[in-house]
């Protein structure tokens, strides 16, 4: 366990203090990296110092990190379907949206009653008078405003804002404690120096290509990147996009002056 | 998983009013179309992901392999609506831009992560 430890940590490997397989599979990959830096013309500038990594970092950093955030995210989708406060619908709400899903339909179908039929009925939802539609011009609330002002619903927001924080917080922390101060993978594509500050933190050589990042942007790498695979695996409601949940926010505060454009 | 072959539920009904001349969609058949449409790229962009670093595309190649693949997929989806778009979504932009960017992390993330398991094992 301690040789591994060691391995584990010294991942630039120079060909003496390897163990002797090793040796074997690094003298063939590193002729298989000065083929491919030949190969690549214009790219062979940037890959000309091709660093061998370790192959327990593969195994125990890469793919444990991955495998904790797809299971963290699953996690929190559960625990948010289990915490969800279950809100009776207010009747007057629930009338207004049926009032306009009937509205909606006259609309679609209008097509196929007679002409004054439709007039008849338009005239029942938009009468200036007792129109069950028409909202006079100073009375339209916001939709933002009433949001706010249920405090159910900031509850839920609130709830769920922190339902996403809190593993992420944590998980950052746990990676920056665990996998600092060594490569950890090498990006595909070449950077300006600039990113270097922000993808190699744990590493304090300046000669280092870019292109081989710590752990802390294979944290991040995997935050963006992982919401796709959730929105596959876990269906369409997963809390991990914000413009979907705002969407779903909105749609649950009716403003009937603004539905019907 | 071939979600890219998922026939198309159902157009939506534009009919037009005898008052106003505003086509009305079907908002369900609307959204089963557009979600169909953003599983396919998001699965696709994974898949290219993984193809791209097993070949070992680098830099720049592997945004052109990227953009290439999602330009296949608008593509096929058009031509699976028959190339009548306005029967099936409300706009162009939906079946030939929509969650291009989206797609991109994805794609980056599973194109290093093959990209490192099999070249710098």
């Amino acid at each position: 366990f301690l040789s591994r430890g060691v391995e584990f940590l010294s991942p630039f490997l120079p060909s003496k203090g390897t163990k002797r397989w090793q040796r074997l599979q690094i003298r063939p990959l590193l002729f298989f990296l000065s083929q491919k830096g030949l190969c690549f013309g214009g790219a062979a500038a940037s890959m000309a110092e091709d660093l061998v990594l370790d192959t327990a970092i593969r195994d125990w950093v890469l793919v444990p990190l991955s495998v904790v955030m797809v299971l963290i995210g699953v996690l929190r989708y559960f625990v948010s379907k289990l915490m969800r406060s279950h809100q009776a619908p207010d009747l007057k709400v629930v009338k207004e949206g049926q009032v306009i899903l009937r509205a909606r339909n006259l609309r679609a179908a209008s097509g196929f009653i007679p002409a004054k039929s439709f007039r008849s009925r338009k005239t029942y939802f938009t009468n200036e008078e007792n129109g069950l539609l028409h909202v006079p011009k100073g009375q339209s609330q916001n939709a933002q405003a009433q949001m706010f002002s249920d405090p159910n619903l900031a509850m839920d927001m609130m709830k769920k804002n922190l339902s996403m924080i809190i593993p992420q917080t944590l998980t950052f922390a746990w990676v920056n404690f665990f996998f600092s101060g060594f490569v950890a993978a090498k990006i595909p594509f070449p950077l300006t120096q600039r990113f270097r500050g922000m993808l190699q933190n744990g590493i304090d050589l300046s000669t280092v290509d870019v292109s081989y990042v710590s752990s802390r942007s294979w944290y991040f790498l995997n935050l963006f990147g992982l919401r796709g695979l959730f929105s596959l695996i876990l269906g369409e409601e997963n809390a991990m996009d914000d413009t979907q949940r705002m969407m779903q926010m909105s749609g649950f505060g009716f403003d009937p002056s603004r539905v019907i454009a | 998983m071939a979600v890219e072959g998922d026939p198309r539920a159902s157009a939506n009904k534009s009919l037009g009013d005898a008052v106003d001349d505003l086509p009305i969609f079907n908002v369900d058949n609307l959204q089963s179309n557009i979600k169909s449409i953003y599983y396919s790229r998001t699965f696709l962009s994974i898949i290219g992901g993984v193809i791209a670093g097993i070949w070992g595309f680098t830099g720049f190649t592997g945004f052109i392999f990227y953009f290439i693949v999602m330009a296949a997929a608008s593509l096929s989806l058009a031509a699976k609506a028959k190339f009548s778009v306005h029967a099936y979504f409300d706009s162009w932009s939906r079946i030939l831009v929509d969650g291009i960017f989206g797609g991109l992390m994805s794609f980056v993330l599973f194109w290093t992560f093959a990209y490192d398991i099999v070249h710098i094992f």
